[in-house]
């Protein structure tokens, strides 16, 4: 069974520190929902306001519209993935994956087909005996995730899971969360400072800065159109260039920038004091010498700086009058560092942000 | 094939090696040495005897050696029964910062210091009879001190070995991780159930240690029972020494001194089983 969950106005300090400002979000049962944020931004102490381990001083959690802010940890059927694993290292894996389902009171004659069941579910067969230091930190990482769906929480909760673990392994077992999440259509948060890891595995990612929170979207919005710089510069790569407004027709937003004039594509687009333009560097068109810049583009020009060969694209750091701006381009180029260049920026591709 | 080349930084081993040489191997073989008569400081006369080992079996050591398994026995099963939970309080309480200091006082007061204040404390006209006399609980006062059952001993090692297994345990209760507490609680279990299934598991081979530590120090004891230990039965470090001082019989005090260490290697061996066992996860 999977839950709504509601957070509104939630505010915890540690003295004098503000931890989280008044949040508030709501999750429909069955979404995969990523905190994401910089490391201090609130997001693990959120996580564990929902869990009870934390008592938000202000604000309400609620699971189904129940208030669940004066339930102990033990009584609110979460399931939370630590960081760490927190695999109990006195038990076995099999004993590890039991504990939920003993503290649970699941009758005794069906803990070994459910432990047995997801075991298999997460590729764990036949290491019921081992003890935690005897596997590798994906296996443990496994035994946490069986640990939890065992008991077939109303929320599963994923506190920087596979942030101990290698680059490859991260994108494997990631992947796995998610389809098992799908499969078993459990409410999930997961949260982690690492964007990509937010992108490529959420229904909705809320984006956190400072205990606040900047933009709730689903990736690919909160990627394409987002909200404020904050959440341009934190997600990804963006260009940013302090601009002021111009005009608005209606589709299209002109602003002004010490580097001259930026079209946006944006009917959505409200006046506002305090505004940045900005493009992600794979969105930079490299426009040759003696090719002419493409309609519905604007121009930045500069000299380059650094020429990066990343292996699947080369990552071009370019001078445009104090300003550094960052392109990536298809990794065939061939572009000396010290010559000049011109990138087109499609209209479609630039967004005017707040801040 | 080629010689080896001398390390002289082995060298640097040498007042470790020699502290062990000096004091154990040679102090153990002086003691062996000494119960077959085969070593005398006093008069320098030696000759082969087993004197001493036909000697030594007397009803005097078994009551002694009675008395003293009893003693560290209760005293260190006593001490962890009031240190462990102790431990587990102390972990809760933000008090810990000045009581956890106040608590180790004992351990840093030297044994017949600690000795003379207990027994002033439960001496016939001690405070502790006093009150109780007062209140009209007791109507005579109570012989704590040199009874046979060795109450004031037991008190006094308890009062002593509290703040030494504090240390241990206090240790290794911290030692758990949070998360693995929380993660238990995430999955359903209450306080109890966290005591009894993380806590308690995660700190019994702590708890066992330290009992097999505090027993080997109160056989061992010399002090405490010679100041509030009774004259009869005697403890075995009391027997040795009047065996040797007020018998002049130095060897069969060796010999006391043998089986002393002998019961005290048991233990040690015990204790490191007991350590690879817990460590392996009881296989």
């Amino acid at each position: 069974m999977s839950v709504r969950l509601t957070v509104s106005d939630v505010k915890l300090s540690y003295g004098d520190f503000q931890a989280l400002k008044g949040v508030s979000f709501d999750i429909e049962p069955g979404q995969f929902v990523t905190l994401l944020g910089p490391s201090g931004c609130g997001k693990t102490t959120l996580l564990r306001c929902i869990a009870g381990f934390l008592e938000p001083q202000s604000g309400e959690i609620r699971f189904d519209g129940c208030i669940m802010n004066d339930v102990p940890p033990h009584k609110r059927n979460t399931a939370m993935c630590f960081q760490s694993y927190a695999l109990f290292p006195h038990k076995t894996i099999y004993e590890n994956i039991r504990f939920g389902l003993r503290m649970h009171k699941v009758p005794v004659t069906e803990h070994d087909e459910l432990i047995q069941k997801a075991m298999d579910m997460v590729g764990l067969t036949g290491l019921g005996n081992r003890k935690p230091y005897e596997l590798s930190g994906g296996q443990q990482q496994r035994v946490a995730l069986a640990r939890c769906v065992v008991v077939r929480p109303n929320l599963l909760l994923f506190d920087e899971p596979l942030s101990n673990l290698d680059a490859k392994l991260r994108e494997k077992v990631r992947v796995e969360i998610r389809e098992l999440q799908r499969e078993l259509g459990i409410t999930a948060i997961y949260v982690t400072h690492d964007q990509a890891e937010a992108l490529a595995i959420s229904d909705t990612i809320i984006a956190m800065n400072q205990g606040c929170i900047e933009q709730i979207a689903a990736p690919r919005t909160i990627y394409d159109k987002s909200a404020n710089r904050f959440v341009a510069d934190f997600i990804g790569t963006a260009n940013l260039l302090r601009s002021s407004f111009r005009e608005k027709d209606i589709c299209n937003v002109v602003v002004d920038t010490d580097i001259g004039s930026f079209t946006a594509l944006d009917d959505n687009y409200t006046k506002l004091d305090d505004i940045s333009v900005s493009w992600r560097p794979e969105d930079m068109i490299p426009v040759l010498e003696g090719q002419d810049i493409p309609r519905g583009c604007n121009v930045v020009s500069g000299i380059v700086r650094n020429s990066v060969y990343m292996g699947d694209r080369l990552d071009i750091f370019m001078n445009c009058q104090e300003h550094v701006f960052r392109a990536s381009v298809a990794r065939d180029y061939v572009i000396p560092e010290g010559s000049s260049i011109r990138f087109a920026v499609p209209f479609a591709k630039t967004r005017i942000v707040q801040g | 094939m080629k010689k080896k080349k001398f390390e002289w930084g082995y060298l640097l081993l040498l007042p470790g090696l020699g502290y062990i040489g000096f004091f154990v191997i040679v102090s153990a073989y002086i003691m062996i040495a000494q119960s077959f008569g085969l070593y005398n400081a006093i008069t320098g006369e030696v000759s082969f005897t087993l004197e001493g080992w036909r000697n030594v079996f007397t009803k005097s050591f078994f009551d002694a050696l009675w008395f003293t398994l009893r003693t560290s026995v209760l005293s260190a099963l006593i001490s962890i029964v009031i240190t462990y939970p102790l431990a587990l309080l102390m972990q809760k309480t933000k008090a810990r910062k000045w009581l956890l200091p106040l608590i180790k006082i004992p351990y840093f007061v030297p044994g017949l210091v600690g000795s003379f204040l207990i027994v002033n404390l439960i001496d016939y006209h001690g405070l502790l009879n006093e009150v109780l006399l007062l209140l009209k609980i007791i109507s005579e006062p109570m012989r704590l001190r040199n009874d046979a059952n060795g109450i004031a001993v037991i008190a006094i090692h308890v009062w002593k070995n509290v703040p030494f297994m504090m240390i241990i345990m206090f240790s290794a209760i911290e030692g758990i991780r949070q998360d693995v507490k929380d993660c238990a609680r995430n999955l359903g279990a209450n306080s109890l159930q966290v005591l009894l299934h993380i806590t308690i598991p995660l700190t019994v081979s702590s708890a066992l240690v330290s009992v097999i530590l505090t027993f080997i120090r109160t056989f061992n004891d010399y002090a405490i029972s010679s100041t509030a230990g009774p004259m009869n039965p005697l403890s075995l470090s009391n027997l040795m020494k009047t065996t040797a001082y007020s018998y002049n019989d130095w060897v069969t005090a060796g010999c006391i001194g043998v089986l002393m260490t002998i019961v005290t290697v048991i233990f040690m061996v015990l204790y490191t089983v007991l350590g690879k066992y817990l460590q392996n996860g009881g296989k």
